[in-house]
């Protein structure tokens, strides 16, 4: 063993371990696992003698108190309001309905720029539809031309509630708890439509009115393509077992130390490192400061804020980067560019109607021609 | 002495003197009268040395080095849902030392954009199976005794470009999705005293105040035995993409769990299957049967140095160097690594050094003097709860490659006899294959 041994110089240990490749002796060396275990498989660690895990101290004053007393109760109205979640047993489905004919007008105005029509995906956003019978698909090698799984709400999610507390809370992306219940039941009873689930046993037509009582009759095509099953009485205790033994995901709990058979060495066929932002560097260097980067950066900043509101709009302003639109301004000269600025010019007021200094404006106008030159 | 003293400055004048007059005259590599062993770089004043620095007001919350430009978290296109807001950017793990990660690198993924909250409009409300629901300001929350832990947060889907082939070159993008820190707050054991859990209370749902109103489920077990809520790292306040003001920390557990921007946590007698435990957070296997509520990162290493990042090129024949990484496991403590030079054929023990904590980055490593033939080097730990770090054809054969998360199996580099390191995998594919073909005709079978 290689461990350094306290009695020999390092020196002496260092040349040991050069002239050794490998451990001498068994050649699987069983790892010792804990008596007791937690509630994922873990050791266990507990505070003994006002140490935490032999390790940490605690102060053990703390664990005999009581109470301690801090904060308020809540009222049952900041519950209701802020309780906004839809368990799979459809614990906090609120009331509402829709149908799939008014989703798929939602969907268009506020879901297809992402997840594509019906639900088909695009630019890195989820699938929404299709990929059933696609679960055991393996694409080991690429280059095979088989298909990889796709997974998606009708292929893959065992609950509907999911898909309505996923719209509810987290959609549309950028505004998302911008929608009503209803609007929710309308993108929700579209998305089943769209993936052939039918609810009470029958399709969903385009006017099919999916209401509280109706969703919750749905059951989901892959309800059962989970484990281990966390429904159960002690559920919990059902992942604890399964995490208990490596077997079940490919973990060992030997070591092979010699003679191992690991397979071949695979290089690199396709790098992905060409994407990589901002671009792989090692070097201990100044950064490169752009020409008037930080200065460009504080009026950009300023246009944003003061001018934007008509220099963004061709129908009202020059806009900084129309070539066209700013050559004749710029072939005036600054100082006219200044001086319009400053004092107005026929439909802008004096400093664009902000109260900036002299000298940002002049920035501004240097920021706005250096883009459109 | 004291005339000594004065002889040795009068020389060294003379001497620099000499120095600067012939690298004026000469302009050449090595400037006449200076020996070609004496390092340029000793032998004139550095820039730094001859004009006043900055003010010590300069920076009043102080930043790196210039120079250290370069290490910085780096983000890819492929590895978002399409925008940089659903995204995670690496944290550079190639250039640190030690076991903590400086908050301006830790690894940060957001599923609806990094959350500014108002410290003054944060309200923590707790309810559900408890005798008393309460709520709490972020003053009020900080008044109950804390704390300190080192920790890892590692999200599941680290290293998950690897199922297929080795795809990335770099340390950062093959296992920068996590980062260690110094968590600070309350163990939920002791604030709970002040709500009252019902004995019916099996789970419970934390969710985030953010734009994506994160939801995930965690056992009551869980959470009385070593969960916090946090609120600083490494000293200060939770940087907004660690969750400022508030975040749960479940240690040793996926990521995904340790919610931030925490705002709500609701005691329930069943588990609540929330996206993020059923479309995502889920690992499909060969059976067409996907592992749900995988919760702790399991036994994991990885060597920092040499790394594709950090070469040996600069190592001659017979050179001595010391070969260091981080190996780490949610389901314990290190209880130490073995390392190989010919791909994992046979393998020898590394030396653990520093802090050992549970839960937690530990160090390794071994002092190896290079012949300069090219070597595979791969390492492979082991923890206290009695788990082995798999080889990719162990863990590919039971869970195929298509399961995204939790891939902790063996990394290795070829070291090229140049000094040249590169991400390599040592694998067995037709025995995987033949495993997974297996497992999914029983399935049809079946």
């Amino acid at each position: 063993m290689l461990k350094l041994n306290k009695k020999i110089s390092v020196f002496a240990a260092i040349a040991i371990a050069f002239a050794t490749s490998a451990v001498a002796g068994e050649k699987d060396v069983k790892v010792k696992a804990p008596k007791v275990r937690a509630i994922d498989a873990a050791t266990e660690y507990k505070v003994e003698k006002g140490v935490y895990a032999g390790i940490y101290k605690v102060n053990t004053q703390t664990s005999k108190i009581k109470k301690f007393g801090y904060g308020k109760k809540a009222t049952p109205d900041e519950i209701k309001v802020n309780d906004i979640d839809v368990r799979y047993d459809w614990q906090g489905l609120p009331d509402g309905k829709g149908t799939p004919a008014k989703g798929e007008e939602l969907y268009t105005k506020n879901c297809v720029m992402c997840h594509g029509e019906f639900g088909a995906g695009g630019k890195g956003y989820p699938v929404l539809a299709g990929g059933q019978g696609s679960l055991k698909n393996q694409l080991i090698d690429p280059s095979s031309g088989d298909e990889p799984p796709v997974k998606t709400i009708g292929s893959y999610w065992p609950y509907a509630s999911t898909l309505f507390w996923y719209v509810k809370t987290g959609m549309p992306f950028p505004h998302p708890m911008s929608l009503t219940n209803d609007d929710v039941y309308s993108i929700v009873a579209y998305l089943l439509s769209l993936n052939d689930i039918q609810v009470g046993g029958e399709d969903l037509d385009d006017d099919t009115v999916l209401d509280k009582k109706k969703l919750m009759t749905v059951v989901m095509p892959n309800v059962n393509g989970f484990y281990p099953d966390v429904n159960a009485k002690n559920g919990a205790q059902n992942v604890k077992k399964f995490l208990s033994n490596g077997k079940n995901y490919g973990t060992p709990m030997v070591r092979c130390m010699k003679n191992c058979k690991p397979g071949k060495v695979i290089r690199i066929k396709h790098t992905l490192d060409e994407g990589i932002k901002p671009p792989l560097s090692e070097k201990r260097d100044l950064p490169k400061v752009k020409a008037g980067g930080a200065a460009d950066n504080k009026y950009a900043k300023l246009f944003e804020a003061n001018c934007k509101a008509c220099h963004g709009n061709k129908a009202i302003a020059p806009v900084p980067g129309d070539k066209e639109a700013w050559a004749p301004r710029i072939k005036e000269g600054k100082d006219t560019l200044y001086k319009h600025a400053l004092k107005g010019f026929q439909g802008m007021p004096p400093k664009g109607g902000t109260n900036l200094p002299d000298a940002d404006i002049k920035g501004i106008v240097d920021y706005m021609v250096s883009k459109s030159k | 002495m004291k005339q000594n003293t004065n002889n040795t400055t009068a020389d060294r004048r003379g001497f620099l003197k000499n120095v600067a007059a012939s690298v004026v005259a000469a302009g050449a590599l090595v400037p006449a009268g200076l020996s070609a062993k004496d390092d340029p770089a000793l032998m004139k004043e550095p820039e730094w040395g001859k004009k006043l620095g900055r003010p010590v007001d300069a920076n009043l919350y102080g930043m790196p080095s210039p120079y250290e430009h370069n290490v910085q978290r780096r983000v890819h296109e492929l590895l978002s849902s399409g925008d940089m807001y659903a995204s995670v950017a690496m944290c550079p793990i190639q250039d640190l030392d030690g076991i903590i990660t400086p908050n301006g690198l830790f690894f940060n993924r957001a599923h609806g954009g990094v959350a500014i909250v108002d410290p003054n409009e944060y309200r923590l409300i707790i309810h559900g199976l408890v005798e008393k629901p309460l709520v709490l300001t972020l003053d009020q929350l900080k008044r109950y005794p804390s704390e300190s832990r080192i920790h890892f947060i590692e999200c599941p889907a680290n290293g998950s470009t690897g199922w297929r082939a080795p795809q990335f070159d770099t340390l950062q993008f093959i296992k920068g999705m996590m980062s260690q820190a110094e968590w600070t707050g309350v163990k939920l054991s002791t604030l709970l005293k002040d709500v009252g859990v019902k004995p019916t209370a099996k789970w419970v749902l934390a969710e985030g105040s953010d734009d994506s109103h994160m939801g995930r489920t965690i056992p009551i077990e869980k959470i009385m035995d070593d969960a916090m809520l946090v609120w600083a790292q490494n000293g200060e306040a939770l940087r907004p993409e660690q969750g400022y003001p508030v975040r749960l920390l479940v240690p040793g557990w996926e990521g995904n769990l340790n919610v931030k921007w925490l705002k709500r946590l609701e005691f329930g007698d069943k588990p609540w299957h929330a996206k993020e435990e059923t479309s995502k957070y889920t690992m499909l296997t060969p059976t067409g049967k996907a592992v749900q509520f995988f919760w702790p990162m399991e036994v994991n290493s990885v060597i920092t140095s040499p790394c594709p990042d950090k070469p040996w090129t600069d190592l001659k024949k017979g050179d001595i160097v010391e070969i260091q990484g981080l190996a780490w496991s949610g389901e314990g403590t290190i209880k130490g690594v073995d390392i190989s030079f010919d791909g994992g054929k046979n393998w020898t023990e590394a030396n653990l050094k520093g802090l050992v904590l549970p839960k937690a980055w530990t160090r390794f490593s071994y002092i190896y003097k290079w012949d300069g033939k090219p070597i595979i080097l791969s390492s492979r730990a082991y923890d206290d709860a009695g788990f082995v770090q798999p080889t990719i054809t162990q863990e590919v054969s039971k869970m195929g490659v298509e399961g995204i998360y939790h891939r902790n199996a063996i990394v290795s580099w070829e070291v090229k006899a140049n000094g040249e390191v590169h991400n390599v995998q040592v694998r067995d594919y037709k025995k995987e294959k033949e495993a997974i073909e297996k497992m999914q005709k029983g399935a049809k079978d079946a």
